[in-house]
């Protein structure tokens, strides 16, 4: 490898790039490690059949922070995005369903036969949601701050945050406050009477989790998601044209273009030290590569057991091996001979997410499946159909379709995943046959990523999609461990810019943008 | 002419005790007023089977302050605290005992596990010096977000020093501790099954969540603060039982000149002008008071006693959306002899002190999910005592009285449901099927009972939706959300109209903090205004 690199980024998934990008450009020479044959970590899809485009693991990416698209100049690269009117269509056993629309005066109307109260309360429930993600995209931006500082509480007043928080007046502070350990089902509850409306917004709150609905900390997960986006109450619905494959392509260039160097199939085995400081990297081949400068997106149980334990020392070990990543999300594909025919779903209404978790104790039962190691018999399900927006992903006439299957928890107990494969594409297919009756003749191919592949294919420990669980416990100034926050891990030179670091998992590119900001600062 | 008292105090049950001896000692001119013919509240002492005399609600003691028993001399007025020794978890043909000598307890978890047996001499050190850390904040009044005011926070910076000062590890704890489940909590610890269930029980008592629910471990921690005599984590039972406490609180009060009037409904707080001038009782007795303090939970202080045109509209919203929801019953038996273990038979030292219904976390959280969906667990968490192994004076000689602690009992049954006799009769059976598991010959003792759902106890004690802790210890409604959002300081609305009870910062359980704190907050406000004036 040519002497002159000077930093490392492992790992090439969307963080990944984005670091390497944002070093080159502040005059790092970058290489990025990558152990996969391809760029683009979990936004690099699959074919399910010739012919069937679909994504990656996350399937929507209106999350991707605007300044991101900006700095990296990614339409340049050909990336662009399409976002359809419709957010999220929740198919009920009853056959009706309920349709939450970009406006939500549009959402309110159409509750408006079915209940008055739930019709008055959900515009004024969105602006709440908007109003405090909109102080979390502040605490998104913040890089944590440090416990040993002169004073936390003046820490935390000194970044904008305090200000932000502020400007939202003493009665949204205090909301904010006591909604974001709140369980999301207490949210939606105290405010909506219709299951129907209920149960679809709880899935937001447990979505990629392995959390129930009644868990403290998931109305966190559900007001993060909508934080520096206009998710708003019914979340966002925003495509790739071309599928995720076109973000991952459009960051892989812009970061080649800044003169980033990118070596797939280099799987880095070792983080070498040297007392306090990070020396270099070591490769499956025996390769050594020396550098000042790691910046691992790997997720932070990985990365801390690419290290040499004697210099992690046994607490810290401890510790870290103690980091909470229970993977319970499968995913699904689907090559369909034609739409499916949900309840109350003209296409237009099926072009955003559509999502099965008619009510919180349905949410909550199919979570409950974690808890015992087994996969729910009635999952939550997300679905999305990019073909919809985007007909070039499929042949004519034919669509594409992506499923967010959950519970499907990494650790079985009895049973392991070689077997429950084709089980979760049986369950995937009766549920969805229940609520699009046909379902199951319209389907030409099934794929399923279980979360054994996820550990395995993308080298996400315990196949958690977010790295680490979005839990009140792996929160800001603790994500992923307390003292550990600012992206400094664990020595000199080493750090953590993937979705195990604040602000977390999904395709924001926030950590990445965080460590990078931080990184600079520090050198 | 109505009578004029300095402060009325509304609930005779330990914190509106407290509260009133508080304020009497203070000069003030006190009036307590009890609902019932007992005074208690939820710590009360009933003979409800003829010779028997049952701790209805609470059982045991462990977060009574010390500086209440020293400032109002409570043993001066009969309070004795019998210590309560180790906790056995019965199982299929085994079991797991731990008791408060040390050593012992090692030995047994030897037998268990080599690695949970060591890492139990760091655990224990490590939650008491969390506990030490943490009770400073059951004594502050807390600040109030919404305002960020350097002021506001003022109570806190030692806090926030304290925290910086303290060592990594334990600040990672402290996090862990106030985000995590127990279960996962305890997992970072021990792999011994019927240990952690044990231990993580204690992390559920009297809120609506499983062991693994996230916030869990603060409870955790709550029952680690619990102190008798100043040492760390004892529980004990009040000779006389629980009612005792509330009787020897009585007795401090008494003595400071305070009036307690049972038998005594208060019907409505009066107010002129958005202030707080009084209460009027059933019988249409009116009462004058400088300050009406109220010892109930939030909805019945602000919704049931209060005219509603008094109320802004926001903030009876904030009232009535705060949660409540009782998970808990009691089953309390009048035995006429000692049953035995079938795992560890025998009439031994493992009776005297907790029986825990704790097999394994996947027990309690199957019994948590029957609650969820709106069903008594099919077999609950039981926590049991038998005081009279301790205290033989509450049954006649030779017999005894069996303390169950039942969770989950869930206030909201499926479909609607609501409790009835029927469905008490149905749980309370099978709450003796359950015990019946482990102590087989305990039907063939049982001379007499009392169970009691949550709609019992919100019948009897007034305690909304039977919530022994007058409303959840979930994370968004401790500390500066506690009893409402913006009013965490025992001040209301209504102008000379407080608050005192658990529904206050810190909470529930046998404490006493919250009746004393809002007492010395009135009090120093109190001096603040004549000062001004």
């Amino acid at each position: 490898m040519a002497k002159t690199i000077d930093t490392v980024v492992i790992g090439a998934g969307h963080n990944g790039l984005i670091a390497a990008a944002s070093l080159a450009r502040a005059g790092r020479r970058v290489v990025v490690l990558e152990r996969a044959e391809r760029p683009g970590g979990i936004l690099r899809g699959s074919q399910p059949a010739p012919g069937f485009r679909a994504p990656g693991l996350i399937h929507t990416v209106g999350r991707l922070r605007s300044s991101v698209m900006k700095d990296l100049r990614l339409e340049r690269f050909g990336y662009s995005t399409v976002a359809p009117a419709v957010r999220m269509h929740a198919p009920i056993p009853d056959g009706s369903a309920t349709t939450f629309w970009a406006d939500a005066a549009r959402t309110a109307e159409e509750l408006r036969p079915r209940s008055v109260r739930d019709a008055e309360a959900f515009v004024g429930f969105d602006q709440r949601m908007r109003a405090i993600a909109s102080f979390l995209a502040y605490v998104q931006v913040a890089i944590p701050p440090d416990p040993r500082s002169p004073s936390l509480a003046d820490a935390i007043m000194g970044l904008r945050l305090g200000k932000a928080f502020r400007d939202l007046g003493a009665k949204t502070g205090r909301e904010a406050i006591r909604a974001l350990p709140m369980a999301v089902a207490d949210l939606v509850q105290e405010v909506f009477e219709l299951e129907s409306v209920r149960g679809p917004l709880c899935t937001r709150g447990v979505l990629y989790t392995a959390m129930g609905a009644w868990a403290t900390g998931t109305a966190q997960v559900l007001l993060n998601d909508s934080a520096g986006t206009d998710g708003g109450a019914a979340g966002t619905a925003v495509f790739a044209r071309g599928g995720t494959d076109a973000l991952a392509d459009a960051l892989e260039a812009a970061a080649t273009a800044r003169g980033v160097q990118l070596r797939t199939q280099h799987d880095v085995v070792a983080i070498r030290t040297r007392g306090d400081r990070v020396q270099g990297v070591t490769l499956a081949d025996g390769a050594e590569v020396d550098v000042p400068l790691v910046v691992s997106t790997a997720d932070p149980k990985r990365t801390m057991r690419l290290l040499d334990p004697a210099e992690v020392g046994p607490t810290m070990h401890w510790r870290g091996e103690n980091i909470r990543q229970p993977g319970a999300t499968a995913r699904v594909n689907f090559a369909l001979g034609d739409l499916p025919a949900f309840h109350g779903g003209d296409p237009e209404r099926l072009a955003g997410r559509i999502v099965i978790g008619p009510s919180i104790d349905d949410v909550e039962r199919a979570m409950d499946a974690v808890k015992y190691g087994r996969v729910s018999e009635e999952p939550v399900l997300e679905a999305t159909i990019p073909s919809l927006t985007d007909p070039s992903l499929a042949p004519e006439g034919k669509h594409v379709m992506s499923v967010v299957f959950q519970a499907a928890p990494l650790r079985l107990r009895g049973g392991d995943w070689a077997d429950e494969r084709e089980h979760v594409g049986e369950i995937a297919i009766k549920t969805l046959e229940r609520y699009a009756p046909g379902f199951g003749e319209l389907v030409e191919a099934c794929e399923v990523v279980t979360p054994l592949d996820m550990e395995e294919r993308y080298a996400l420990t315990g196949g958690h999609l977010y790295h680490a669980e979005l839990g009140l416990d792996q929160f800001f100034a603790w994500r992923p461990m307390l003292g550990e926050a600012r992206y400094r891990f664990l020595f000199d030179g080493l750090y953590l810019a993937g979705s195990g670091a604040h602000p977390g998992g999904g395709i924001t590119g926030g950590p990445g943008t965080n460590a990078v900001r931080k990184i600079l600062k520090d050198l | 002419m109505a009578k004029r008292y300095d402060a009325v105090v509304i609930g005779g049950g330990h914190n509106g005790l407290v509260n009133a001896a508080y304020l009497a000692r203070a000069g003030l001119k006190v009036l307590v007023l009890e609902r019932r013919h007992l005074l208690g509240g939820a710590t009360l002492t009933e003979e409800i089977v003829p010779g028997f005399r049952f701790s209805v609600f609470s059982y045991v003691v462990s977060l009574l302050r010390p500086e209440i028993i020293r400032e109002l001399q409570l043993p001066k007025h009969g309070l004795e605290i019998l210590p309560l020794d180790g906790t056995i978890t019965p199982l299929d043909d085994d079991y797991l005992w731990r008791v408060n000598d040390h050593g012992a307890t090692v030995r047994e978890l030897r037998r268990w596990s080599l690695n949970d047996a060591e890492a139990y001499e760091e655990y224990g050190p490590l939650m008491a010096e969390m506990g030490r850390f943490i009770k400073p904040i059951l004594s502050v009044p807390p600040p109030d977000p919404g305002r960020l005011s350097p002021g506001e926070w003022m109570p806190l910076t030692p806090l926030a020093k304290r925290f910086r000062n303290l060592p990594k590890r334990l600040q990672t704890t402290f996090i862990q501790l106030m985000t995590m489940s127990a279960a996962d909590f305890l997992d970072q610890w021990f792999e011994t099954e019927p240990l952690k269930a044990t231990m993580s029980a204690s992390g559920i008592i009297g809120t609506f969540q499983g062991p693994r629910s996230p916030g869990t471990a603060y409870v955790l921690l709550h029952h680690y603060m619990g102190e008798i005599d100043g040492a760390f984590r004892a529980w004990g039972i009040p000779r006389g039982g629980t009612g005792a406490i509330a009787y020897a609180i009585a007795g401090a009060a008494l003595a400071e000149g305070v009036e307690i009037r049972t038998e005594a409904p208060v019907a409505r707080i009066r107010t002129q002008g958005g202030r707080a001038t009084g209460v009027v009782l059933d019988s249409g007795e009116e009462i004058d008071a400088g300050v009406v303090m109220s010892s109930l939970d939030s909805r019945w202080t602000f919704i049931t006693l209060l005219d509603d045109s008094v109320l802004d509209p926001a903030f009876k919203a904030e009232v009535l959306r705060y949660k409540y929801r009782g998970s808990s019953g009691k089953v309390n038996l009048a035995l006429d002899g000692l049953p035995e273990l079938a795992c560890k038979p025998g009439k031994g030292e493992w009776l005297r002190g907790a029986i825990s219904f704790s097999p394994s976390i996947d027990y309690i959280e199957h019994a948590y999910d029957d609650a969820k969906y709106g069903q008594p667990s099919a077999r609950p968490y039981i926590d049991m005592i038998i005081p009279t192994l301790v205290d033989p004076s509450m049954a006649p000689p030779g017999n005894h009285v069996m303390s169950c602690f039942i969770q989950y009992a869930p206030y909201h049954l499926a479909d609607g449901e609501v409790w009835d006799d029927a469905k008490r009769e149905a749980f309370g059976q099978n709450v003796i099927d359950t015990i019946e598991e482990r102590f087989p010959d305990i039907r063939r003792h049982i001379v007499g009972h009392q169970f009691v759902t949550p709609k019992d106890i919100e019948d009897i004690t007034g305690l909304s939706e039977g919530n022994i802790f007058q409303g959840e210890l979930s994370l968004e409604q401790l500390f500066f959300n506690r009893p409402v959002p913006g009013w965490s300081r025992y001040r209301t609305p209504v102008r000379d109209l407080w608050m005192c009870g658990s529904a206050t910062h810190p909470g529930g359980g046998i404490m006493g903090a919250p009746g004393r704190i809002s007492a010395l907050e009135y009090l120093k406000e109190k001096r603040k205004g004549r000062r001004a004036a």
